[in-house]
């Protein structure tokens, strides 16, 4: 019986005794068709969804709209953003993938985000909530101000840059550092990147009141720009005071590079670039299906080196980012502080960026999961508008839209000392208050790995973030 | 830290092995000083061989020398040798000898002796001094006189151009030769003779350099009113704004919990008691001490939230700021009826350190994880939601599986991962060329059936007997479905069975119906999909039919109930 199943099945589906049920369609009037789904052993649930995310992303990489649909359709009976961290995940990839297919269609894509709100301040709250709810940025800020501790020791007068200031937690406590010095506080000024203006006001009032009541002359330094669009001069950086730079989470945005570019200039990347793109959601209409398919197919069967090719132009084209850093380094920064997400979310292939955040974000859902309550509002706000709009942003986008472009240390090394800069290693000091914090939230999945000097940060085996610490190093 | 460590290493080895250093004859200590020099950067050499990372430091005197303390009323006496017939004083004794001459008194100059001179070190009186050690002690009067002065005494001599302060008077006399010479003039007009004042001026007089920058330099005061009045606007308009007396206390934002250092100790809470402003619901405070904890903490967040900084700048959710008021009753509720069933069950919880583990395995299963605790706390979620996410809760025996770890079982499996994303693509690949018409299905047959074939036979065992179950249409679907699958026993003993029969038979029918019979497609996926499916139908019916169950009874008599009910149907693990 078994055998004359398979045949059938592989033959034709339509004379297959599931005829009977065939016409029945996923009518959404009678709400989920198959509720029991839903009530799958976990273990069994979560399998089911990787294997048809990863079908479905692969339809969606191979622009077949059709096909992906019908695979976004069975994920959304089995995943949730209420569930497990599984259906979680599935819900914020199906929302992912569904984003990027309907990016085809511009005008659908705009019109269902026309009212969408951004607020900032709802940006900051969730960061706030990452930042209560996990101890990364908080490992992230302790390791910075232990750095700057160390490499301002003895100045007189410092500096430091925050590449986008909206925390003031991170300098509050560095000002009760610095007040706590042996050779007393130094003068310090802050200058803080932030989009917007009222941001930058409530630090500068937190923080001067903070250094008032510490009495460590203080000065707030406000710069109303995005990161992209800073000028280095603006942050009038002045001879003899002794300079840090502080990035958390931000330095990947400058790797933004427009695709368009790219692809005019190269048609071995267009090529690739089409592959993963919506090209072919656009030609759909005019084409048979049976067309669509088979060049499809070609797509993907044509020799397309998608990994190896990024490498070579990964270089040439972070202009921006060798613009920066080299911008930077002519501040002589005595000390420099780089948070990252250490995961490759930055490949040209879309198959290989989705599969690389399913890793990552596996990890921070499972991190979230086993510290936080399911129900809990603040840990769904996370999900749901940190790591899920990371993820649209990973997946749905492209050229100047993708923002989040992680990579890894092994790829910021070599960046940092073709810029001119050379590894500070953090102290032994620095690392075992990385751990002591870490211990202290008592879960034993957070890990630490030191890594030739730099910190990375891991839930399990899964490495989250990385920290670096570097120094101007001038030209021999 | 290098440095640091000779010197720690030096303070240790000098007292112990005081002869074994000292007693070298200059000579050598002068060539052990080249050897320093040169292998300066290996300092952290062991201290087997101390006379090689030996440094000179200052003030490290040769062992032989006598050893003078003075006081310091002698040591800063200027005319330490007085003329006792004129009371002149002198400040050397040569001198006063030679002064003697005059008054005829006898006089005697000190003669060459070809016998080498006794070295003398001197020590600083000042006992706090690390020269105050007889193996730190200087080796010339002059200069212990003139360290005592700098860095104990008064400083008397005053430039009058910089203001500059200085003990000793030849330090003074040097300064002010140079005082002035290098000037540094700041943007503002104001002039400074030396560096590190006038880079601190500039730290601060920023506005002014802007402000001239725009304007003729005559009008640089009235830049800097500017800005103070901006600086100062600034400040008003937030402490206008409420949040500004609900901030925290900034020193918790980073502290470490109790496991931090001391030096730690501003930073991270762990809880923070004057944060939260509601009081407990009474019963949680009989859970033991590590669920307290987690309360608070959560509370704690909680009282963040409504008291954040930007309070202004955010619209906070209704619910995270009346939850106060609101959550109490739902809260409550629930609250009591875990501390219920938990005094039910015996003490042992109050007392166990690890609540929230053991909680877990018994029999009243999802309502005192503390995740209910705490989300009784936070609210909001209402009843319901939390009745459901208890339910959901799997089965206790086998806590769930991690995300992760799936992604590593589903790649094991050989269906994902980064790594066999091409063979994912040539899969697709192959299906796509095979079928003409879009099948969803088969190309996820195809897509893992190169890998594991064996057992996407075996699930189309399965998926055929439940076909057959399907098309027979009764219940003895379940039946079957035990024969294939174990899981579906479980359900067949359940005492609930006919009313299952009568009511969500035709029911699950349906749904079973629509759910094969969605796409055609949909039935090959499965086999992709995979035994998972298959096998987790008869998990799947047991679990719902206890939820169903469950949401029934709950709905009448609440929570106990459900307990009953999944204790009943016992979890699928189990079966």
């Amino acid at each position: 019986m078994a055998g004359m199943f398979q045949e059938e099945g592989s033959s034709s589906v339509t004379s297959s005794p599931l005829q009977f049920f065939s016409l029945m369609s996923l009518s959404p009037g009678l709400g989920s068709p198959y509720p029991w789904l839903r009530e799958m052993k976990s273990e069994e649930r979560g399998l089911c969804l990787i294997r048809l995310l990863v079908a479905c992303a692969n339809h969606v990489a191979a622009g077949s709209v059709e096909n992906a649909n019908i695979g976004l359709e069975h994920i959304s009976h089995l995943s949730s953003p209420d569930g497990d961290t599984m259906q979680r995940i599935a819900a914020y990839f199906t929302e992912a993938l569904a984003d990027r297919m309907l990016k085809g269609w511009p005008g659908l894509h705009k019109a269902l985000n026309s009212t969408k709100i951004t607020s900032v301040s709802e940006e900051i709250l969730v960061k706030r909530l990452f930042f209560e709810l996990c101890p990364f940025l908080r490992l992230s800020y302790v390791l910075t101000n232990q750095a700057i501790l160390e490499a301002m020791e003895g100045e007189k007068v410092v500096h430091i840059i925050d590449l986008h200031s909206y925390e003031s937690a991170q300098w509050i406590n560095l000002l009760q550092l610095l007040s706590a010095r042996p050779e007393g506080p130094p003068h310090l000024r802050i200058t803080g990147i932030h989009e917007q203006k009222e941001v930058l006001e409530q630090m500068a009032h937190r923080l001067n009141e903070e250094a008032e009541k510490l009495d460590i002359p203080f000065q707030f330094n406000p710069v109303v720009s995005r990161l992209e669009n800073l000028d280095v001069q603006s942050l009038r950086v002045k001879t003899g005071e002794a300079l840090a730079v502080s990035s958390v989470l931000q330095l990947h945005s400058l790797l933004t590079f427009d695709d368009e570019v790219l692809r005019r200039n190269s048609p071995l990347v267009s090529k690739n670039i089409n592959s993963g793109n919506l090209q072919g959601v656009f030609q759909m209409n005019s084409r048979t299906l049976g067309d669509f398919l088979e060049k499809d197919v070609s797509n993907v069967y044509s020799p397309s080196p998608d990994s190896t090719s990024s490498s070579p132009l990964s270089l040439a084209t972070s202009q921006k980012m060798m613009n920066f850093l080299n911008a930077l380094w002519g501040l002589s920064p005595k000390l420099m502080v780089v948070t990252e997400q250490e995961s490759n979310h930055n490949g040209y292939s879309l198959i290989d960026r989705i599969m690389e955040s399913l890793n990552y974000y596996a990890a921070l859902f499972d991190c979230l999961e086993s510290t936080v309550p399911r129900a809990s509002m603040e840990r769904q706000k996370v999900e749901k508008m940190l790591f899920g709009e990371e993820i649209k942003n990973i997946i749905a986008c492209e050229g100047l839209e993708r923002k989040e472009r992680h990579e890894k240390l092994e790829k910021w090394i070599p960046r940092f000392e073709v810029a001119g800069f050379c590894r500070v290693p953090l102290s032994y000091h620095a690392i075992l208050q990385a751990r002591r914090l870490l211990q202290s939230y008592g879960y034993d999945g957070y890990k630490i790995k030191e890594e030739s000097g730099c910190l990375v940060i891991c839930w399990h085996n899964q490495p989250l973030y990385s920290v670096s610490a570097w120094r101007f190093r001038r030209y021999s | 830290i290098g440095f640091w460590c000779t010197k720690r290493l030096m303070n240790m080895a000098a007292p112990s092995s005081a002869t074994n250093f000292f007693g070298m004859r200059e000579e050598d200590q002068n060539e052990i000083k080249q050897q320093q020099s040169s292998i300066s950067t290996s300092s952290a050499a062991p201290p087997i061989a101390p006379q090689k990372k030996k440094r000179n430091l200052p003030g490290t005197p040769n062992p032989d020398a006598e050893v003078i303390a003075l006081s310091p009323k002698t040591l800063m006496a200027t005319n330490r040798f007085i003329c006792e017939v004129c009371n002149k004083g002198f400040q050397r004794e040569q001198n006063l000898q030679l002064h003697r001459r005059g008054h005829n008194l006898p006089w005697k100059l000190k003669q060459k002796t070809t016998k080498e001179v006794k070295r003398k070190v001197y020590l600083c009186p000042e006992p706090t001094c690390v020269h105050h050690d007889a193996s730190r002690a200087l080796g010339d009067l002059t200069g212990i006189k003139k360290h005592y002065s700098r860095k104990h005494g008064e400083k008397k001599y005053k430039c009058e151009k910089c203001s500059k302060k200085y003990a000793v008077q030849s330090d003074w006399k040097a300064h002010s030769k140079t005082c002035g010479t290098r000037e540094y003039r700041c943007d503002c007009g104001t002039l400074f003779s030396r560096r590190d004042s006038f880079i601190t001026h500039r730290a601060f007089c920023d506005a002014l350099a802007q402000e001239s920058a725009m304007h003729p330099s005559s009008l640089s005061t009235i830049g800097s009113h500017l800005f103070g009045r901006n600086h100062m606007n600034l400040g008003l308009s937030s402490q206008i704004s409420q949040l500004h007396d609900q901030n925290h206390p900034s020193g918790n934002m980073l502290r470490l919990g109790s496991a931090g250092g001391v030096k730690y100790e501003h930073l991270i809470p762990r809880s923070h008691p004057s944060s939260f402003s509601q009081p407990m619901p009474s019963p949680a405070f009989l859970i033991p001490d590590s669920n307290q904890e987690y309360h608070q903490e959560q509370s704690h967040q909680h009282g963040l939230l409504s008291s954040k900084p930007f309070h202004g700048l955010m619209q906070l959710p209704d619910l995270q700021t009346s939850s106060s008021n609101t959550q109490s009753s739902a809260a409550a509720s629930l609250f009591t009826l875990g501390f219920f069933s938990a005094s039910n069950n015996g003490n042992g919880m109050t007392n166990s350190e690890n609540a929230a583990a053991n909680s877990n395995s018994t029999n009243h299963s999802g309502f005192l994880i503390p995740d209910q605790f705490s989300m009784g706390d936070q609210v909001g979620t209402g009843l319901s939601s939390l009745y459901n996410t208890s339910m959901e809760q799997e089965s206790p025996a086998a806590p769930h599986m991690s995300a992760t770890a799936l992604l590593q079982k589903a790649a094991q499996m050989g269906s994902t991962t980064s790594n066999t994303s091409a063979s994912l693509l040539k899969g697709l690949g192959n299906t796509s060329t095979s079928g003409s018409k879009p099948n969803f299905g088969r190309s996820y047959s195809g897509s893992c059936g190169g890998e594991s074939l064996r057992p996407e036979m075996e699930n189309e065992n399965h998926l055929q007997g439940l076909m057959n179950s399907f098309a027979n249409g009764d219940s003895s679907i379940f039946g079957r479905g035990t024969e294939q699958n174990n899981s579906f026993g479980g359900y067949s003993g359940s005492q609930n069975s006919t009313k299952f029969g009568n009511r969500e038979e035709g029911k699950l029918q349906q749904n079973f119906s629509l759910s094969i019979g969605g796409t055609d497609r949909m039935t090959l996926d499965f086999l992709g999909v995979g035994g998972g499916i298959v096998r987790n139908m008869g998990g799947g019916f047991s679990q719902r039919e206890q939820q169903h169950d469950g949401m029934d009874m709950s709905s009448l008599e609440p929570k106990i109930n459900s307990a009953q009910a999944r204790h009943v149907f016992g979890d699928p693990k189990l079966q």
